[in-house]
């Protein structure tokens, strides 16, 4: 996908050229970076007076060229941050109501009616009105209706940002699941690291309107730029995993990691799929010099540092253990465990610090 | 109080006038008032003061500016009349008189419940693929529906109301041009206190039931 504009704002210009190759491509950034307003022009909702938006190949807004497609016709579809259901209409009519347009079909069919409400498990709420729904049901609900417009590309603006965190988790699965079901291209604003790691493939670092990086997620968020953007709960470890068995006696769950280790997670009844995604706190890894013994913690697991990026009395330190896996720690431990590039060194994580989505 | 045959003409007379004039003021009005609510154009303010001018002008001068475009002797009045319409001192004037008096209210209040729709909901019915005149009648319409009836309401009171237009561009004419209003100042004046007085109560009730309504529309709108 190609996406380049300019778009002058207030306080600086939004400037955008990348071209990738994403089934979803996020936009990472701190609030008041202009990510909505770059949805929103994409879409065609703002004016802009000057600048070029192309998407794959095929020019939505052209300055120069005297283009503006109107939004109606540019076969994008929006799931903006609040929903923004149509309160007087009900559920039903709500995701029908773009589901007339005619699409690009070649790339889109297979996209039923029936397949929407049963990957988003909304049948249910068919008749309801929209004002008896809940902040997860508005958001499978606004998802929907977006797909079924058959569009050509999805934006979603923050849809989980006016959730709480536990229906966070809930609708976070959703999401994959619109992800791996229907081949529609996302955009997908965010200002939640996990979000990121979990749904995207490509990520679009923003701030003050510039693009500051770009790349596969785990690779992009290295750097310095993107850590130090990060609040200080939001700097997580997420991996794919393969369910091995559950053992509810015990209380924990043992999955693999794709280079093979096995860990314990909290115990979780068998999912339908054999994937699943884990994750943990880089706050939550303990690194150790010398093997442990004697604790609690159920994961102790052998690697290499790969990395130590410290800034500001904080160190990140990459490790290699199959998978990569970063652990926040403070500039003094680094140096208390004479840390260094190519130390051996163990992972020590508590089978409860994971969670799984 | 004695409902006289006359009194019920009369009574009927101006329902029927006023409710004609809302009816045809109303399309209008919603046009405008969405325009007026939606777009940005120089020197918009400009012609939002000229709509809204009957509002606080002495109806006397508006009459007598309805007077000069309608007159038969005037070029507009003579060329419908070449037509066969004549607006001067017959029911049209009425209509005419109370529809140009009641539009500026129409317009502002039905302008003000078309600001209260959120523009998102419209802009993603567009992503959507709805076409602008879908939008309006599926989205905009629906969402500030109250406010119009509530601004249709008030127009239509206002009409009832109506007196110094009227009088200069219809005259005062008992069975042809005579409304409620316009009965109550000649009862009075011919000294039948107890018939202006019926026509008093009628038009309270009347007043008092519209602006309710009208009121209660608008509470429960915003409450939505």
């Amino acid at each position: 996908m190609l996406l380049r504009c300019r778009i002058p704002l207030a306080h600086f210009d939004l400037d955008v050229d990348v071209a990738f190759d994403a089934r979803v491509a996020s936009i990472f950034g701190p609030s008041g970076s202009g990510k909505t307003t770059l949805l929103d022009a994409i879409a065609g909702l703002r004016d802009i007076t000057a600048g070029e938006i192309e998407i794959d190949g095929s020019t939505l807004f052209s300055s120069a060229r005297g283009i503006d497609r109107p939004p109606r016709e540019r076969g994008i579809g929006y799931v903006p941050q609040e929903g923004a259901l149509f309160p007087h209409l009900s559920v039903r009519k709500n995701i029908l109501f773009g589901a007339g347009r005619s699409a690009d079909i070649s790339r889109l069919k297979g996209i039923s009616v029936e397949h929407v409400l049963s990957v988003l498990e909304i049948g249910s709420l068919l008749d309801r009105a929209v004002k008896k729904l809940s902040g997860g049901e508005v958001q499978r609900v606004a998802l929907a209706r977006a797909i079924l417009s058959q569009p050509r590309l999805l934006l979603l603006d923050e849809p989980l940002a006016s959730l709480d965190i536990g229906l966070k988790e809930k609708i976070l699965p959703y999401l994959a699941r619109v992800r791996d079901e229907f081949r529609i291209p996302m955009i997908y604003v965010t200002h939640n690291l996990t979000e990121v790691l979990t749904l995207a493939d490509w990520v679009l670092m923003i701030r003050q309107g510039r693009l500051v990086t770009q790349g596969v997620p785990k690779e992009a968020l290295r750097s310095m730029h993107a850590i130090m953007q990060l609040p200080e709960d939001q700097f997580e470890n997420v991996f794919a995993v393969t369910f091995v068995e559950s053992d509810p006696e015990a209380g924990r769950t043992k999955v693999r990691l794709q280079a093979g280790q096995e860990l314990f997670i909290p115990y979780l009844p068998r999912p339908g799929s054999d994937t699943i995604q884990i994750r943990i706190s880089a706050d939550d890894i303990l690194v150790a010099i010398k093997r442990p013994e004697g604790i609690s913690a159920g994961n102790v697991l052998p690697g290499t540092v790969r990395r130590i990026d410290a800034i500001d009395g904080q160190a990140i330190v990459t490790v290699a253990a199959g998978d990569e896996f970063y652990a926040r720690l403070t500039a003094s431990a680094v140096k208390r465990l004479g840390l260094v590039e190519k130390a051996p060194v163990f992972l020590i994580m508590k089978t409860r610090s994971f969670r799984s989505l | 109080m004695i409902f006289s045959l006359e009194t019920w003409h009369i009574t009927l007379f101006s329902l029927a006038v006023g409710l004609t004039s809302t009816l045809v003021i109303l399309p209008f009005g919603i046009a405008l008032a969405w325009i007026f609510a939606r777009k940005e154009w120089p020197f918009k303010s400009v012609i939002e003061t000229l709509v809204l001018l009957p509002l606080v002008m002495p109806p006397v001068s508006t009459g007598l500016i309805l007077l000069k475009i309608f007159g038969r002797r005037n070029p507009v009045g003579q060329w419908l009349y070449e037509r066969g319409v004549e607006i001067v001192f017959n029911w049209k004037g009425v209509l005419m008189a109370m529809a140009v008096m009641s539009f500026p209210l129409l317009v502002r209040s039905v302008r003000t419940s078309f600001t209260e729709v959120n523009p998102r909901f419209e802009q993603i019915a567009a992503t959507l693929g709805a076409s602008p005149l879908r939008i309006f009648f599926v989205i905009t319409i629906p969402l500030a529906y109250k406010g119009i009836i509530a601004g249709a309401l008030l127009a239509f009171s206002r009409a009832l109301g109506e007196f110094g237009a009227t009088i200069l561009l219809a005259g005062n004419i008992p069975g042809k041009t005579q409304t409620l209003s316009l009965a109550i100042y000649s009862f009075v004046q011919l000294g039948k206190d107890s018939d202006a007085y019926t026509l008093l109560g009628i038009t309270v009730a009347l007043a008092f039931l519209f602006v309710w309504c009208s009121e209660w529309l608008l509470r429960s709108a915003k409450k939505a």
